[in-house]
């Protein structure tokens, strides 16, 4: 095991320092000048060229890469230019309330989704197959912002049973804080229950067709049993693929539903740091969605090695 | 195929115990926390509005967001009154020279910072110092020859040439002359310590969420008499606490109003005031405090030549604009506002909303447009009411023959790009809250910088006049000028005085008084 | 033409025949149909639409503004007293049209680095390795990112989600690649003297086209979902062009009162993205069943 984590991370080391460089090279890409935004409307071009020296903004961009990468070896991610805080800081503040949706988003997608898949390939061709697939097909086809507002309308505005916006941290209150978070966490696994269920379904027929089963139910084994404890527990690996990759996505990727109830997560600061050139935090973000993405690779081997004990990483 | 083994199977109920174990524990830790609401509060203002500030460096801060925060934390010499007109707010007493080149401030005593310390004329000359190192304003001191500190609670400025208007430059609520700790001076720009000498201080500021002012205790009230007044006088923190909420969406900020999780907003559309006007515990207020333009770009090349902007301005019927914004707006030519001091009546206003195409398109080939030649339009979604205003614009032009292309940016880049004439654009739109109240002073840095004016003789000599001109009389003969001079050679053309909607909560705050801008003092919460 | 014999796989006659065959077996798909039937509506409106409807998208009338459907509006109108069927017929066009776009632009690029690092093993640990890094970014920031650096564009907003698909894409031609390298018949063409670009052609892209084909369907669905995303975000298309995405961002703040604005796109790109979700489920399960993976 202890081998295997340390073998995963060895092999992470040059992954991230492709994303380091990409990013790097993915703001040198963006035109206007941090400078100026940051020296605030009507600045003289003294106070500018200032800035500039301040930030090593006028150096060869050779030089630029270098110094963050050496920074970077050092553990130094720098400071954002526009927040004053370092960028370390700044993503430890917004990470709880990312970490805190992905997690209640994830809790209502794995059962649901996985319920729905397996409902569906059990009762393969009947009506029940058809509404659980259209249902999840529906989740994947309807633009998360437009239920989110049309929830926030229904919810929030007409009924009033939840906050239409905001965050509650975790240490003002259990209650409080699910409340907040449980609206925007419902609009965001609609999506990914429609993506689970129909990857569950499918790796769910596969086993289904295979001779083991048939053999179970030739032995008499009760149905549930066959269903869940020989099937399902094949298909584990990868529906446990698929959720590894749901989870990364909710950490980086629910910009929309941020923004709709204002929930100051680490999508929408990423957002504000590209739209004023806030070179370090976006470098420094996209750094940690890169960590966070090896994080649960390796997480998820780990799991497949628990769930599926043939599985070895020799 | 390797079956699970023993080890394996027992390895396996470990991790999962571990797991479960860990699940636990967070979830009573969750529950043991005490439970408390962010709704009601008696002792908190919740106030939500669409964005927080940018930046609390007061000398570098320029947008009402930034500044409806600053000015409940720093105060400076002088502050405005109600109408606008400049009032001593630290400073007990003003001295100014007959010949309007030396201003002498006696400080109020016993004045003290956030962190304890009293604050003296020391700390009022480093801030000018800073001031005049880094604020994007720092030109209005260029005629500073010295600053001099005779004892702690006297404060001397020598200007080089005489500036009649030089205590209303001092008030300027854009970049505001506030007083730091001396401690501050060498703080580079937008890295300041938020310590100001105001009736609230900040206690908690979470980008994106929400910022939280929190009374302080130390305030030294101005007891010199004077009654609370814009933003000077008799001021009081009568709660502990005020929560600026950050709420991007008009939806969601109206339903923090409706279910109470917010007792004042702001930001209203137009279009959406019926729903909160319904409620009787309700109110919605209107302010028409501010002023839309065009700002055309006069060193981009379609808009440099005055006949090309002129055909422009000819072609623009403020009717339609007015009514696309979702803002209260009101049809005026001026680029001051009716009862100001500078207020000039109908004198300029053969400028404003001609509405003639035709003419327009006429104006135009013979200022030598090419069809097909795309005048660039540049925006922002940040603010509707300026991306509304641009795409009517489009519109507009398109029917005099005029081609246009409308680019959607960041508002910072919009703005950057406003003052810097970079980044390829003819025209784009903003709004000024303070400058028409606050008259020409105010206005110089905008009307040449956003336009670009370069080599305007007319317009130079008209501010010379204005400046050197100890008589009222004078000064407003110049200010005619200088409007005149803006209008008609189009480096802005007016929209309209627009204002903003705001809703609150009658119950909750049952005395809360409007003014351009929103204060938190003297506000009593129910 | 050594290998002339070996090429059973592209000969004319048989391809022609085998194209056949798969068409009768997708529209026995019942997901394939229906997807395909919705596909087929929404090209026909965008294409056919903006020739029928007499309403410039982008007039304004100040005058009916906020107006609910009726026969004259038959989707009502904007704040601007624009006509709400007008833009939906356009922004069809032009949602649509990005859609088609990233997929084909990220199939390309997709196809281009997937070959190149499953056929050259020199650098295929390089290749993948970009890819991974890639991958890591949340395709939305991709997205964000791209689009701030190229400016406010349609092409932008294109070439930035073809971007964030382009990995997803190489992994899977990649896989393809692997594994048709490996087969008898490529191996005998290869000893044969047949060059790496023939062999490319001729076995390795026909034998991907199945699972690209599948992939790409889910790219232009997830891109018309994403176009919209941007847009919310105020990065989309530029106005005053009407798309699906910015009609529904104008319109957002009205949900309530003028719900008509942000209904109808709304509907438009469920459809859209369900029936190229359907059309990418009958695909797969026609062309290529051991497909799991369509992420």
């Amino acid at each position: 095991m202890l081998r295997l984590i340390t073998f995963r991370l060895a092999h992470a080391v040059p992954i991230l320092l492709i994303i380091a460089v990409l990013a790097f090279l993915l703001m040198q890409l963006l035109p206007g000048d941090p400078a100026v935004l940051m020296a605030g409307e009507g600045a003289t071009p003294q106070a500018i060229q200032e800035i500039r020296q301040r930030l090593n903004l006028d150096q060869p961009l050779v030089r630029q890469l270098g110094t963050w990468l050496l920074h970077l070896a050092q553990g130094d991610l720098g400071s954002s230019l526009q927040l004053n805080q370092t960028v370390v800081s700044a993503v430890a503040e917004r990470l709880p309330v990312s970490l805190s949706l992905a997690a209640i988003s994830l809790l209502i997608t794995v059962p649901a989704g996985i319920m729905l898949g397996v409902v569906a390939a059990y009762a393969r061709d009947s009506w029940l197959d058809a509404v659980a697939m259209a249902v999840a097909l529906i989740g994947v086809s309807v633009p998360t912002f437009w239920i989110a507002i049309l929830s926030v309308i229904l919810f929030s505005v007409t009924l009033g049973w939840l906050p239409s916006a905001g965050y509650v941290p975790l240490s003002e209150g259990f209650v409080p804080w699910l409340l907040a978070l449980i609206q925007p966490a419902i609009v965001l696994a609609l999506f990914q229950i429609g993506f689970l269920a129909r990857m569950t379904r499918s790796a769910m027929l596969d086993v289904l067709d295979q001779d083991f089963i048939r053999t179970a139910r030739a032995k008499g084994v009760v149905e549930s049993v066959v269903l869940w404890k020989h099937a399902f527990r094949n298909t584990l690996i990868a529906v446990l693929t698929v959720v590894g990759y749901i989870f990364s996505l909710l950490i980086g990727g629910s910009v929309i539903v941020e923004q709709v109830f204002a929930l100051p997560g680490v999508g929408r600061l990423v957002v504000q740091a590209v739209l004023t050139r806030d070179y370090p935090l976006v470098q420094g973000t996209l750094l940690l969605f890169g960590f966070i993405f090896v994080l649960i690779n390796i997480a998820t081997d780990i799991l497949y090695l628990i769930v599926d004990p043939r599985v070895r990483y020799d | 195929m390797i079956t699970a083994t023993a080890s394996q199977k027992s390895k396996k109920s470990r991790y999962l115990s571990i797991l479960m174990g860990i699940t636990a524990l967070v979830g009573v830790s969750a529950l043991a926390a005490p439970a408390q609401s962010q709704g009601k509060n008696a002792e908190t203002i919740i106030y939500g509005n669409t964005a927080g500030p940018g930046t609390l460096d007061p000398f570098v801060g320029s947008s009402t967001v930034d500044l409806e925060v600053m000015h409940h934390i720093f105060e400076g010499l002088v502050g405005m009154d109600a109408n606008y007109a400049a009032k001593p707010m630290l400073a007990s007493k003003i001295d100014v020279a007959p010949d309007g080149k030396t201003f002498t401030f006696q400080l109020r005593k016993g004045v003290k910072f956030h962190n304890g310390k009293e604050m003296t004329a020391a700390d009022v000359q480093a801030s000018f110092e800073r001031y005049r190192k880094l604020s994007p304003n720092a030109s209005v001191l260029a005629d500073v020859t010295e600053y001099s500190t005779p004892d702690p609670y006297t404060f001397i400025i020598k200007l080089s040439k005489t500036n009649a208007v030089f205590l209303d430059v001092l008030k300027s609520p854009v970049y505001p002359f506030v007083v730091l700790p001396a401690e501050q001076k060498d703080k580079p720009a937008r890295e300041v310590d938020i310590i100001g000498t105001g009736p609230y201080k900040l206690a908690e500021w979470r980008k994106d969420s929400h910022l939280t002012l929190e009374k302080f205790d130390d305030y030294a009230v101005d007891t010199t008499g004077k009654p609370a007044d814009g933003l000077v006088g008799k001021k009081e923190a009568l709660v502990r606490n005020v929560r600026y909420r950050f709420m991007p969406e008009a939806n969601s900020r109206i339903a923090a109003l409706q279910t109470g999780e917010a007792d004042i907003i702001a930001n209203v559309p137009r279009d959406l005031v019926a729903r909160i006007e319904g409620r009787p515990d309700l109110e919605v207020r209107r302010l028409l405090a501010c002023q839309q333009y065009f700002i055309v770009n006069t060193q981009q090349p379609g808009t440099d030549t005055p006949e090309m902007r002129q055909a422009i301005r000819t072609a623009i019927g403020v009717d339609d604009i007015m009514a696309a914004i979702s803002r209260p707006t009101k049809r005026s030519h001026a680029m001051t506002i009716p009862g100001g001091e500078y207020y000039n009546g109908d004198l300029n206003n053969q400028y404003y909303d001609q509405k003639n195409p035709k003419l327009a398109g006429e104006l135009a080939r013979k200022a030598g447009y090419k069809p097909g030649q795309k005048i660039q339009l540049m925006t922002t979604a940040t603010y509707p009411e300026f991306r509304d205003a641009i795409l009517v614009l489009s519109e507009q032009l398109k029917e005099a023959g005029i081609d246009s292309e409308v680019h959607v940016i960041d508002w910072a880049t919009n703005a950057a790009n406003m003052q810097s004439g970079g980044g390829n654009w003819n025209i784009s739109s903003t709004q000024f809250c303070s400058n028409p109240n606050l008259g020409p002073q105010q206005w110089k840095f905008m009307v040449y910088n956003f336009p670009h004016v370069k080599n305007d003789g007319t317009l130079d000599a008209a501010y010379d006049k204005f400046y050197t001109s100890q008589d009222l009389a004078d000064r407003k003969t110049a200010w005619n000028q200088i409007e005149k001079q803006v209008l008609d050679q189009a480096y802005m053309i007016k929209i309209a005085d627009t204002g903003l909607i705001q809703a609150l909560n009658k119950k909750r705050l049952p005395s809360f008084d409007d003014y351009y801008i929103n204060r938190f003092w003297n506000v009593p919460l129910k | 033409m050594t290998d002339a014999a070996l090429d059973f796989a592209t000969d004319p006659p048989t391809w022609r025949h085998r194209a056949w065959k798969m068409a009768i077996r997708l529209f026995r798909h019942r997901s394939f149909r229906i997807g395909f039937g919705i596909t087929l509506l929404l090209v026909v409106v965008a294409t056919f639409g903006p020739l029928l409807v007499k309403t410039d998208p982008t007039a304004m009338q100040m005058r009916f503004r906020f107006r609910p459907p009726s026969e004259r509006f038959l989707m009502g109108t904007d704040g601007f007293g624009r006509d709400v069927f007008s833009r939906f017929i356009y922004g069809a066009q032009l949602s649509l049209w990005i859609g088609l776009w990233v997929a084909v632009l990220s199939g390309i690029a997709g196809t281009f680095f997937g070959v190149l690092s499953g056929y050259v093993r020199a650098i295929d640990s390089l290749v993948m390795r970009v890819m991974d890094a890639l991958l890591a970014f949340p395709p939305i920031l991709l997205a964000i990112g791209v689009n701030a650096a190229l400016g406010p564009q349609v092409h932008s907003v294109i070439i930035a989600l073809s971007v964030s698909y382009i990995p997803r894409t190489a992994r899977i031609v990649r896989a393809s690649a692997l594994v048709v390298r490996e087969l008898d018949y490529v191996q005998a063409a290869k000893i044969s003297g047949a060059s790496g670009l023939r062999i490319v052609w001729r076995h390795i892209l026909p034998n991907s086209i199945g699972p690209l084909l599948v992939q790409l369907t889910f790219v232009f669905a997830y891109a018309i979902l994403a176009e919209a995303a941007l847009s919310f975000l105020g990065i989309g298309p530029p106005p005053p062009t009407p798309s699906w995405g910015n009609i529904i961002a104008e319109g957002r703040d009205y949900a309530v009162e003028a719900w008509w604005i942000m209904l109808f796109p709304g509907i438009g790109i469920s459809l859209a993205a369900l029936g190229m979700n359907l059309l990418g489920d009958g695909l797969r399960d026609v062309l290529d069943p051991r497909l799991k993976i369509e992420g």
